[in-house]
């Protein structure tokens, strides 16, 4: 399966769409630190933990898309055709699944790192601050959850009809136009800029509550169920 | 290797029929040419051999093992290609091999890769990226995936539409010595390559088998059912199917299979092509 895995990351990753998404979103990444982030959010330092998670739930609609792209190798029409060739071999469907998800996982996974990375250097570069490792448990919690659920449920989606992958791309964009309840507030970034000034002490250190923990872990959850599940069940949901 | 199809039936969901209680019993070493029209069930018929189909009805035994439980065990040994499937057009030749080695868990690739490569003529083109491809390498690299790892079951459909006439037969020869110790099905339209290659006939149409023997046998059945004539002297051609209408200096000559020849239309020895269409418009009528 370690050889699957490196040919579908070389497959996701030595191409144009990489190369140019990776672009998008350092070119966009660079403008919300120069303008949103640089002032620092609800009252609190740039590279606070909430003006970066602030930064990084403004990444998410990219990276969505990202994930869900790179699923688009897997599930669209032309793939399709590949699999009449693959689901002739002995090789089990979970293990396959898993090594073909693990290599969009890792595709997104560097897309998060670049985001990651240019804050890193903005940081550094204008303010000389350089204790990232304050940083690492908002980026996993605003990313990780998220992300997941994106190739799950863009993997069961892209499954069962392939064009319903690029409807899905756009739920990133409906979330930021929707009032969310506070516990979804990590998808249209409004839980960093208002938590904080909720907690009513000067530069609040970095904590989360319950509600936002569970959303969070039922994600993930989620992601992983869906992604585990068989697109024929969803096929026989519909006909019934 | 042994497969044994018994009282199959196939309906899909949008309630179209295509196999209807089919029998048959495929034996290796041998290389069966399956024949039919189009639409006729061969494709459903391979789709259930390599269990990307489940039967509606009856079953399909493998080594005496019924099919449904043991597909793992089948897949291990087959060799399949579709008559429509695609490649990653990203990946080199080789490295398509590679993936479809690691799929087929192949312990030593690289020896097996560079074997297949050779056999389907594209050394050249190892190193291509696949999107580089006419159409009729890309069949080769259809077929080389197939060999891939010596299957003892390998199910070819129309393997050499795309190929030019030299691929053709250099693919016959391959076909036929692949098969002096495996079992092979050839679903084709192309009559001659089953004449060429093949040891055992299934025709099949509307779902149904109409014929299953040596290509011998089924030659022998059209024997007193094709003649050829002058177009200028046929009256009638009710019940006639003409097969060959040639223009020569003295007319039109033609050539036509019939349960009951006209009385003049001279009797002809029939080719294979005769005694299948002879087999197919009997059932027509």
């Amino acid at each position: 399966m370690i050889r699957i895995f490196q040919y579908e990351c070389k497959r996701l990753l030595w191409n144009k769409f990489f190369f140019g998404i990776l672009l998008i979103l350092l070119f966009y990444g660079w403008q919300v630190l120069n303008g949103v982030t640089i002032l620092g959010v609800s009252h609190t330092a740039p590279f606070s933990p909430w003006s970066f998670g602030d930064y990084l739930s403004r990444m998410i609609p990219l990276l969505w898309i990202g994930a869900l792209f790179f699923l688009t190798f897997f599930t669209s029409q032309k793939a399709q055709r590949v699999t009449i060739l693959t689901n002739a071999t002995p090789v089990p469907i979970k293990q396959y699944t898993f090594a073909r998800c693990a290599a969009a996982f890792a595709g997104t996974g560097l897309l998060c790192l670049a985001c990651l990375i240019e804050a890193a250097v903005f940081y550094g570069q204008y303010f000389g601050w350089y204790r990232w490792g304050q940083l690492l448990f908002p980026a996993l919690i605003t990313f990780i959850p998220p992300l997941i659920f994106a190739l799950g449920s863009g993997w069961l989606l892209g499954k069962y009809k392939s064009w319903l992958i690029y409807l899905w791309m756009l739920i990133p964009f409906l979330c930021m136009t929707l009032p969310l309840p506070n516990a979804f507030g990590i998808w249209n970034g409004s839980f960093f800029k208002e938590y904080p000034l909720s907690i009513e002490t000067m530069d609040p250190s970095f904590t989360l509550p319950i509600t936002v923990i569970i959303v969070q872990c039922i994600l993930v959850i989620l992601g992983i169920v869906l992604l585990v599940l068989d697109p024929r069940f969803l096929k026989k949901m519909a006909v019934k | 290797m042994e497969i044994n199809i018994r009282n199959v039936s196939m309906t899909y969901p949008n309630g179209k029929v295509a196999l209807k209680n089919l029998k048959l019993n495929l034996k290796a070493p041998s290389l069966i040419g399956l024949l039919g029209p189009n639409g006729a069930g061969k494709s459903t018929l391979m789709k259930l051999l390599v269990a990307a189909l489940m039967p509606t009805g009856g079953s399909v035994l493998v080594d005496g093992q019924p099919l449904a439980k043991t597909d793992r065990i089948l897949k291990e040994k087959l060799g399949y290609l579709p008559q429509d499937f695609g490649l990653f057009d990203e990946l080199t030749v080789s490295q398509f091999l590679d993936y479809m080695a690691a799929l087929k868990g192949l312990r030593d690739p690289k020896a097996a890769i560079r074997k297949t490569i050779e056999e389907v003529n594209l050394e050249e083109k190892a190193k291509a990226k696949i999107r580089t491809l006419s159409g009729g390498q890309r069949q080769r690299v259809g077929i080389a995936q197939a060999l891939l790892g010596n299957p003892s079951f390998l199910i070819f459909d129309e393997p050499t539409v795309g190929l030019d006439p030299e691929e053709r037969i250099h693919f016959r020869n391959l076909f036929s010595r692949t098969a002096q110790d495996r079992m092979v099905l050839l679903s084709t339209h192309i009559i001659e390559d089953v004449q060429s290659v093949c040891d055992q006939i299934v025709v099949i149409n509307h779902g149904k088998i109409l014929f299953t023997g040596t290509p011998e046998q089924l030659i022998k059945s059209a024997v007193g059912h094709v003649g050829v004539f002058w177009e200028k002297d046929a009256f009638q051609e009710q019940g006639l199917h003409i097969t060959a209408r040639v223009n020569t200096s003295q007319g039109i000559r033609c050539r036509a299979v019939a349960s009951k020849l006209p009385a003049y239309a001279k009797e002809e020895e029939p080719s294979l092509e005769d005694a299948y269409l002879y087999l197919i418009s009997k059932e027509g009528a």
